[in-house]
């Protein structure tokens, strides 16, 4: 178990630039979780702390030593693959005890760890199968028991869900959960997930563009989102944005028509701002507060509804549990409760 | 199936015997065309070549061509010449198999990792498949040669010789002439096929390996040699037979001698049937190499079976 420090840490290469600047610091037994959309360079930072990537600029700390120079063997790290990587021709055990067997640890030593291992994730029956000869959930078991073997100071996964359904993902993140808070090892764990990200993290890392966005813990990214990226990406249905004028104490939209009240932040009158506020926040009401908008088409998903509206022009989504949503059509009113509402500066900044 | 045809109301009706012979033979009319070209391009050559094993079959002798038994195989069995290239074939095929794996497997090693101008050295390496065997063989006679070529000079200057000799006149080293010369010819093939299978092979095992630990070795060991051994293994099986087959090196380079020191049974072949013209005898020698390279085949694909039943 141990702290990872990254500090100021680039990567480019050749003159294509992909990381730039990331400061990071993960405390003992912390479960860290990278999230943010496909190509900003989540896998290239996970694979620069495990040492499969040179480090073009700045450190990596591990325990406290420096290990930017250290080949990925002294680094005494795990890391599941998206792929699971599994030797083909060494069957269940021969996977999970390699390592083991590379340290030159005892024939006991080996075969205790390895049924430790196997028990925890239900591969007894399978120890002596080759991974040809396995399921994709159980491959990615039997990745995980080749990581939990040998105590590695952290453990990194890189997407290690992503190939299986549904069904199968939300049992193996509850797996995955429960194993933390058994081994309370240091994790840093990629998806593009949100629940996963949500339920799993610690503390997410937001990341757009090579860049660090937010760093905070679940309910914090959620909640006071720091800027429009991070309050796009993480929800589902995702924000509501609208470009509104703090006009007057209250926030208008471009034709003049009141939306609501501004939380109380500092701001010059008439300044353009963008209004975020999530499908879920929204309510349709009947008062005469609401601001009217035509319904365009009503989604149930089962657990709850979403309602794409267009509000003056502009589309929003609601969702609610209110099972008459389903019948709504036409006009209706919706209304922007103050303490939901987000307010972002033209930088895309978060000012309250 | 015909007969079931005909039936009518579960009665067995008998057609014409000339209808059932038409019906039978139609598969082996449609097919016979292909079968007759077949048969006459590749069985037709090799019963004659048999054949000329059991008959006496000089060139330059016009009384000769009648069948004779056994009696070129008994003369085949006292013949110390034969026996002398049986075991230089041995050593021939053993050392050029082997040396133009190790070279070959190192270059494919090599090739595999990504370095400037790769594509520039990848199709340099490749030449020596493309130069002609005989040319090759002259080339590499000359190298040899202390008045035109620069090895036996360099050689010298190393101390490895006493003096600037020609190694191909040498008896106790002159089958190293050739097998250089085929080790530098052959190992294109070794690299091509390997590169290929190295490729093959998912990086991120790679990865997954250093990261559990292994040194380069380490993951040569547990990683590479399994995903290459198929491929390893056909090849060598492949080359093997083709090697001990090929005689234009040697006669290009030394014509078997000096002294018969580098007469491979190939090469000997070659030797009894243009040079003294005794058809006959190397068909007979021909025959004996055949039977040995079949065992020898049968002997790798046992071998193999055997090991994949195993896992
Ligand atoms: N070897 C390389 N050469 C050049 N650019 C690369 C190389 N490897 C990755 N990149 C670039 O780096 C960026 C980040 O890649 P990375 O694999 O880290 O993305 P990611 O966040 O993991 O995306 P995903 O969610 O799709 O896995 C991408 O824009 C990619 O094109
Ligand atoms: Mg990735």
């Amino acid at each position: 178990m141990a702290s990872i420090e990254i500090e100021k840490l680039e990567k480019s290469y050749g003159h294509v630039s992909v990381l730039h600047g990331i400061d990071l610091d993960i405390r003992d037994g912390e479960f860290v979780v990278l999230v943010g959309p496909s190509g900003c360079g989540k896998s290239t930072l996970l694979r620069m702390i495990a040492g499969l990537e040179d480090v073009s600029r700045g450190e990596i700390r591990i325990a406290g030593n420096r290990v930017n120079d250290l080949h990925p063997k002294d680094r005494d790290i795990a890391m599941v693959f998206q792929s699971y990587a599994l030797y083909p021709h060494m069957n269940v055990a021969g996977n999970m005890s390699y390592s083991l067997r590379l340290r030159k640890a005892t024939k006991e030593k080996i075969g205790a760890a390895v049924a430790g291992a196997a028990a925890k994730l239900g591969l007894e029956p399978l120890l002596e199968r080759r991974p040809k000869a396995l399921s994709g959930g159980q491959r990615q078991r039997v990745a995980m028991g080749r990581a939990i073997v040998r105590q590695p100071k952290a453990f990194l996964f890189d997407e290690p869900l992503s190939n299986l359904d549904a069904r199968l993902r939300e049992q193996m993140r509850a797996e995955i959960k429960k194993m933390h808070a058994d081994l309370k090892a240091t994790s840093i764990y990629v998806t593009h997930d949100q629940i996963e990200a949500m339920t799993l993290a610690d503390r997410i890392v937001a990341m757009h563009g090579g860049v660090v966005q937010q760093v905070g813990s679940p309910l914090e990214l959620y909640d006071r989102p720091a800027n429009l990226f991070v309050a796009g990406f993480i929800g589902s249905p995702g924000m509501n944005f609208l470009d509104v004028t703090y006009r007057g104490g209250a926030l208008r939209l471009k034709d003049g028509s009141r939306v609501a009240d501004s939380p109380p932040v500092a701001v010059q009158e008439g300044s353009d701002l963008t209004l975020g506020i999530r499908p879920e926040h929204l309510t349709i009401t009947t008062d005469s507060g609401g601001i009217s908008a035509e319904v365009e088409l009503v989604e149930p998903t089962g657990f709850g509804i979403i309602v794409h509206l267009t509000l003056h022009g502009m589309p929003v989504k609601v969702f609610t549990l209110d099972r008459q949503a389903l019948a709504t059509g036409g006009e209706i009113k919706v209304s922007f409760p103050v303490q939901h509402i987000h307010l972002f500066n033209n930088e895309g900044s978060r000012i309250g | 199936m015909m007969i079931a045809a005909g039936t009518t109301k579960g009665l067995p009706v008998r057609k014409p015997w000339l209808t059932r012979l038409a019906d039978a033979s139609e598969p082996y009319l449609y097919s016979a065309p292909s079968l007759i070209l077949i048969v006459a391009v590749m069985l037709v050559p090799l019963v004659i070549g048999i054949s000329y094993a059991f008959r006496d079959i000089q060139l330059l002798n016009p009384f000769s061509g009648g069948f004779i038994g056994i009696e070129h195989f008994r003369a085949l069995s006292q013949d110390a010449a034969f026996y002398g290239a049986l075991k230089n074939t041995l050593w021939w095929t053993g050392a050029s198999v082997l040396l133009q794996f190790f070279f070959g497997l190192i270059l494919a090693l090599l090739l595999d990792k990504p370095f400037w101008g790769r594509g520039l050295v990848q199709a340099l390496v490749f030449l020596p498949w493309a130069v002609p065997s005989f040319l090759a063989g002259l080339n590499w006679a000359w190298l040899f040669n202390p008045v035109i070529g620069p090895i036996p000079h360099w050689l010298f200057g190393l101390g490895v010789m006493s003096q600037p000799g020609n190694i191909l006149s040498d008896p106790q080293y002159a089958m190293w002439g050739p097998i250089v010369a085929n080790v530098w010819w052959g190992i294109p093939f070794f690299a091509i096929t390997l590169l290929a299978a190295l490729q093959a092979i998912p990086r991120d095992l790679y990865e997954a390996a250093s990261i559990d630990g292994a040194n380069w070795f380490q993951r040569f060991c547990s990683i590479t040699l399994p995903f290459l051994a198929p491929t390893i293994a056909i090849t060598v099986l492949l080359r093997t037979v083709w090697i001990s087959n090929f005689a234009d090196l040697i006669v290009v380079m030394t014509g078997g001698g000096p002294a018969d020191r580098t007469q491979i049974v190939a090469s000997y072949i070659f030797t009894q049937a243009f040079k003294a013209l005794d058809f006959g005898y190397a068909s007979a020698i021909a025959l004996v190499l055949l039977v040995l390279l079949l065992a020898y085949s049968m002997f790798i694909i046992l071998l193999r079976q055997t090991l994949l039943n195993k896992d």
